[in-house]
């Protein structure tokens, strides 16, 4: 009984791999070009300022390292969704799907948090050359998690309605690699920005 | 009989190729540098030549692990490896020319 609604599987190219996930694998590509460049802006530039508070004088390390430890967390919850759809369990995958979110979000608050905390303490994107580049690359990767939490809403839908089989379940993994990625570099800026 | 009809406590193994046991252990591996790169920031030692390291390991277990290079089709590292390179050349040369002390 073929579904006129079924969504047809993806196009092997001519390596016999799966089209969608050489792409996810390209874009990732050339994610990890745009985040370098960001990282040695913030590397060559945030020490130039000659006023305003330094990386030094504003940067809570103990808060970020819990930030960074949502994070990790969510990365082995979404590795667990994919494991749990592989054996065909299609509850546990809506439920590890679901936690990812969550600790997305939790992440998310936990910037917010952060940010607010620092414009307290006058550090502004306009302000000095530690705000500018600061706020660039960990907001550019904030709103990279944001874009990873919409996109496992989608795939949770997708769960919920059905949609996801032992079978047929490439929509996990090319969200796990895009969200894994995003965590991978999380773990560079916390060393770059808040270690260093 | 029992050789065509797999018995339900004998689940397949996943695709993916690591088991959950290795997926919690790498989480653990990931916690635990992670205190240890916090831990390093208290101690009087040079912070370059530790964390970067600690932090490289990290990103090493993330991608073979979490992200499946392990044991994925070596054509998907191979374009993840060239971003990579890209960027780690465009880092390097930036620092040689812009960094304090160039």
């Amino acid at each position: 009984m073929h579904s006129s609604t079924t969504t047809p599987p993806a196009e092997p190219t001519a390596l016999g791999i799966s089209s969608q996930k050489l792409g996810i694998w390209v874009l990732l590509g050339s994610e990890a070009v745009f985040f370098s460049s960001l990282i040695v802006t913030y590397i060559v530039f945030h020490g130039r300022g000659t006023s305003g508070p330094t990386s030094h004088q504003v940067l809570d390390v103990t808060l970020t390292a819990v930030n960074t430890f949502v994070l990790i967390c969510s990365s082995l919850t979404m590795v667990t969704a994919l494991s749990a759809i592989e054996r065909g369990a299609a509850t546990a995958t809506r439920n590890w799907l679901a936690a990812t979110a969550l600790l997305g979000l939790a992440f998310l608050t936990g910037q917010a948090f952060e940010f607010t905390k620092l414009a307290g303490l006058g550090v502004s994107i306009g302000g000095n050359l530690f705000g500018a580049t600061f706020f660039t690359l960990t907001g550019f990767h904030g709103a990279h998690v944001l874009a990873g939490v919409i996109w496992i809403g989608f795939v949770l839908a997708r769960a919920l309605r059905g949609g996801l089989t032992q079978q047929k379940h490439e929509a996990v993994e090319l969200v796990g690699l895009y969200w894994h990625f995003v965590d991978l570099v999380w773990i560079i800026i916390f060393t770059v920005v808040y270690l260093i | 009989m029992s050789e065509s009809n797999p018995t339900p406590s004998a689940p397949p193994e996943p695709k993916s190729g690591a088991s959950r046991r290795t997926y919690v252990l790498v989480f653990v591996a990931l916690a635990v540098i992670t205190a240890l790169e916090v831990g390093v920031t208290y101690l009087p030692v040079p912070r370059v030549p530790v964390l970067v390291p600690l932090a490289l390991i990290k990103a090493g277990l993330v991608a073979l692990f979490y992200m499946h290079l392990k044991y994925d089709r070596r054509v998907f590292g191979l374009v993840f490896l060239a971003g990579l390179l890209m960027g780690v050349g465009l880092i390097l040369s930036l620092l040689a020319l812009f960094a304090p002390g160039a």
